[in-house]
């Protein structure tokens, strides 16, 4: 059998082809919604497939146990690019997450996300003959994971420092936690809450609020959310129809080729097009999973969990707070939201998950 | 998950039962979202596409009243008034020409231009767009009664930004005008919208941040003509906060008076803080017309105006500071420990350096002269001696540490730092060594030297207070900041100051015309070249054409001991310093101390 029918028999063609169309459906919703700019970002957000494409190749072509050898090296990296945000970075509406190269920016926070989800993998591969985690062993790893949640809370980014706690701490009881040890980590959470809030910055604050009533502020921070579930709601079964939604054509509705990419999928293509959506991500998660279970290493299957739960929060979170159970933090939709850094790190996601299943039989 | 049979066995058994718990939490979340849309999207779907259709929600932005500028005495400067403007929402009006022909005879202008207003706005439908700015107030009575066949038009009253005293210290001033596509692409983020009025210049920028305030805005609804029927929310604009200057409008007024129509600049000082009394260059302009209802007319008018308006004298203007300088070089001299003050030197008229002749301004000569006579005299044979015996390298370094030849750092913009030349200077701009006759012209305040108003000031309010080298500064809320301590021993301050002192109150002095007997004052007088050897060809200073002519400077300070005050005033073209510049200094002494209302009973009682 040659190499190269080797390769096609055994990739996933399934994530493949659900990947492609859920980045032609963000494709369409980014042109739609950008028309009456101009083409602009529709053909950057066309270039920065291609680049992801590239990194999907070669994230699936490098053996991934690889990526174990590199976990302290690549923690290390995430970490300096972090602190460098903090001295290089370009500030943005008062928060500082952005390091930009020239036409290109990078927010480093995301690539934390991947590496949190690399070191889990491998600390789990490493400690391998421990099944259940009690308080003394979990101190090390919740460490080295709240250095860069801490970094990330300052700059400040409560939505992605969010995220990496959640997949982190997803990871762990997955792994396996005593339960009195699960009962003090979540009542010291819970009794930090307090102090979670005093700190935060004062418009989070007031996202927060305006989440909890969104009457409270119409027109400020709560108008995201009414023009939102406006856009949703009016879809209807069917929908408007492509390049017809009024509340995205007549810019009532800000940031929508972004953030609330997915009123414009369920404006222009009603309940039919979000539940399509809806159904391909579940479709992907769960071939995800399926590919950790059948993985044939702790480290390629805790890779492909980490790799499931990292969508799921975003898809959740995302469509969450375009339909209104959810404050507005910015958090993009995978795939299909316009982002250069995000989109190449989510095709790099999937290269792994492909390098996983492929690797299966080889030993 | 059923295919458990071709599993790794490698996985362990209670991570593989743990991850069905990982499927069940991603289909609950997304169950959720479906049902959410569900019921969303077909439940409610008629009452959200009804919103949607009507969404007649209009905001109206209701900019923030600008914070005052106050002076010293909280005098205000710059206030806001009410203006009424004309608004239009291009949304709302389904028949432009219509509106249009209508307005026009009740706003009194072309319906064409109307008609182009409105059209700039097709892109954005939903932002209000102003079609006449500050009507007066019998149009706003008309457009009123007209309502009801105008929709979509609204009027709106906007705080107007008003200068209460015109081009009187506008240019520290400064003015505010529409924001361009760079500021606001500055100011990403801090909530500045196209149309926006921001400071472009002087305070109104400097202090931006603090003038602004929070814009508020008028949420209302409209009816399906684009009829207002109802204030849904309205949030009141928190206006800007108050400035308060260091400034002191009445002298302001006095140095405005002295200089005249003449274009020139007189700043004022407090020596031992570096406070900025009086900052004001002629010709001034109007900050008033530049908030946004300037025509293009009126711009180019301002910039192609030959007396340059816009340009503050004071800080952007840079000149050879004249005899002025031969403050600093006495400075330079005491602190290279060449300087014997009571030494003599004979003047015979002139100076020759090799084959070079260098005139001093007395053609007959001041015969023998000691450092209080020289300054006193303005010798410049003295001062030729005295260059020659520094060298350029010297003088520069003194003149460096009084902050000459570099920006002042008071916070306004665009400052010039004019030039403090150096041997390496010349070397790196013009590829030439430093010649000798240099170093003497250099002496007397001519050659390549360069210095601005405000410089002048805060260099010789560091030599009468001692040497404290304090930065200048407009803003009263800032701190006195120190920037350098030159610790001149007080022997030597003193000679300085008296001979200073003799400038006016000598017999001999060369602005003995400026004598006071009720004040105790000191200064220099200078005069900057502008055409070397030109002057010298025609004996009757009026024949020389206006462009030719020295540039006048004056700076005096009082009293003599520990003094309060330091006025520098320069007049472009003015000829001689003492005759045109001196009696500016004086009165704004002289105000000075009217206005403290101490030091002078006689005046007081006039008062």
């Amino acid at each position: 059998m040659s190499r190269y029918a080797r390769i096609t028999e055994n990739l996933d063609w399934g994530i493949l082809a659900t990947t492609a169309v859920l980045m032609v459906i963000g494709l369409l919703c980014i042109y739609s919604s950008t028309s009456v700019v101009g083409s602009g970002i529709f053909f950057r957000q066309l270039l920065w497939i291609c680049i992801g494409t590239f990194f999907l190749v070669v994230a699936f072509a490098v053996d991934y146990r690889n990526l174990m050898y590199s976990a302290w090296p690549l923690y290390g990296a995430v970490l300096l690019a972090l602190v460098l945000v903090f001295i290089i970075g370009k500030e943005i509406s008062g928060a500082r997450r952005w390091i930009v190269f020239g036409p290109f920016r990078m927010q480093p926070s995301e690539l934390a996300k991947v590496f949190v989800i690399i070191w889990m993998a491998y600390w789990a591969e490493k400690k391998k003959h421990i099944l259940i985690h009690g308080m003394r062993e979990l101190v090390f790893p919740a460490v080295v994971i709240l250095v860069p949640v801490s970094l990330i809370l300052l700059q400040p980014d409560l939505g992605t420092a969010g995220i990496v706690s959640f997949i982190a701490a997803g990871m762990f009881l997955l792994l396996g936690i005593r339960r009195s040890t699960l009962l003090t980590v979540g009542g010291l959470f819970l009794a930090g809450l307090p102090f979670l809030w005093f700190s935060l910055k004062g418009y989070q604050r007031l996202r927060i609020l305006t989440f909890l009533d969104p009457s409270r502020d119409p027109l400020g921070s709560g108008y995201h959310a009414i023009q939102s579930k406006i856009a949703v709601g009016s879809g209807g079964l069917i929908g408007k129809g492509f390049l017809h939604g009024t509340q995205t054509q007549l810019r009532f509705l800000p940031e929508h080729h972004t953030d609330f990419i997915f009123s414009v999928v369920a404006e222009e293509w009603g309940f039919l097009g979000s539940g399509l959506l809806l159904f391909l991500y579940m479709t992907l998660i769960t071939k995800i999973i399926t590919v950790g279970l059948k993985a044939k290493d702790r480290f390629g299957a805790l890779l492909c969990f980490g790799i499931a739960a990292y969508f799921t929060l975003h898809v959740f979170i995302n469509i969450s707070m375009a339909v209104g159970i959810f404050p507005v933090v910015g958090v993009p939709l995978p795939f299909v939201s316009y982002g250069g850094s995000f989109m190449v790190i989510n095709l790099i996601c999937i290269g792994i998950v492909l390098n996983v299943a492929w690797r299966r039989f080889i030993f | 998950m059923k295919p458990n049979n071709i599993t790794n066995p490698h996985l362990d058994e209670d991570i593989r039962r743990k991850s069905r718990y990982l499927i069940a939490f991603v289909l609950v979340l997304l169950g959720i979202l479906i049902l959410r849309l569900f019921f969303m999207q077909i439940i409610n779907g008629s009452y959200y596409e009804e919103l949607s259709r009507n969404n007649r929600v209009r905001i109206i932005p209701i900019p923030a009243p600008r914070g005052k500028i106050f002076d010293r005495d909280g005098v205000v400067l710059a206030d806001n008034r009410p203006a009424f403007n004309v608004m239009v929402l291009p949304e709302d009006i389904s028949k432009p020409e219509d509106i249009s022909r209508r307005l026009a005879p009740l706003l009194d202008r072309p319906a064409s231009e109307i008609m182009q207003a409105i059209h700039k706005g097709k892109s954005k439908p939903y932002d209000p767009l102003v079609v006449a700015r500050d009507i007066p107030f019998n149009q706003v009575a008309k457009v009123e009664m007209e309502m009801f066949n105008l929709p979509g038009v609204s009027i709106e009253i906007i705080p107007e930004r008003e200068y209460l005293f015109g081009d009187l210290g506008s240019h520290v001033m400064g003015y505010i005008g529409e924001i361009s596509k760079r500021q606001l692409e500055e100011k990403e983020g801090l909530g500045y919208a196209p149309g926006d009025l921001i400071g472009k210049s002087g305070i109104e920028l400097v202090s931006e941040d603090n003038l602004r305030g929070v814009k508020g805005k008028r949420v209302f609804e409209v009816d399906a003509h684009g009829q207002r029927v109802r204030v849904l929310e309205e949030r009141e604009p928190v206006p800007g906060r108050d400035v308060k200057l260091t400034i002191d409008h009445d002298l302001q007024v006095i140095a405005r008076q002295g200089l005249g129509d003449k274009a020139g600049a007189v700043v004022a000082m407090i020596p031992g803080t570096g406070e900025v009394l009086v900052m004001e260059s002629t010709p001034g302009f109007d900050p008033g017309v530049f908030a946004a209802s300037l025509t293009v007319r009126q711009w180019k008018d301002i910039v192609e105006d030959p007396m340059h308006p816009l340009e503050n004298r004071a800080m952007r203007g840079a000149y050879p500071p004249g005899s002025v300088f031969k403050v600093v070089v006495t400075l330079a001299a005491f602190r290279k420990g060449i300087l014997d003050p009571d030494a003599t030197v004979f003047c015979p008229g002139h100076y020759s350096l090799g084959r070079v002749i260098f005139r001093c301004w007395k053609p007959e000569g001041h015969g023998n002269v000691d450092l209080v006579e020289a300054i006193t005299k303005s010798c410049d044979v003295y001062f030729y001696t005295l260059g020659r015996a520094l060298g350029i390298d010297a003088i520069a370094e003194v003149g460096l540490q009084l902050g000459l030849g570099a920006k002042t750092g008071i916070m306004l913009p665009d400052e010039a730092p004019g030039l403090m030349p150096t041997r390496a200077w010349k070397r790196k701009r013009f590829g030439q060594p430093w010649h000798p006759g240099e170093h003497v012209i250099a002496a007397i305040g001519q050659g390549y030297t360069l210095v601005t108003p405000i410089q002048v000031a805060k260099a010789m309010s560091a030599v009468v207070n001692g040497g404290r080298v304090y930065t200048p500064r407009v803003l009263s809320t800032s701190e006195p900041a120190l920037e350098r301590e030159l610790a001149i021993p007080r022997r030597q301050v003193d000679l300085i100051r008296r001979g200073l002192q003799g400038v006016i109150e000598d017999a001999h002095g060369t602005a003995r015309s400026l004598r006071d007997k009720d004040i105790s004052m000191g200064g220099k007088t200078g005069t900057a070249q502008v055409a070397r050897g030109y002057v010298s060809k025609l004996p009757d200073e009026a024949d020389i054409p206006y462009k030719y002519r020295d540039h006048a400077w004056f700076f005096g300070f009082s009293p003599v001991e520990n003094p309060e005050i330091v006025v520098v005033a320069l007049v472009e073209h003015g000829g001689h310093g003492g005759a045109v510049a001196g009696p500016i200094v004086r009165d704004v002494i002289k105000g000075y101390y009217l206005l403290k209302g101490s030091g002078n009973e006689q005046v007081r009682q006039d008062n």
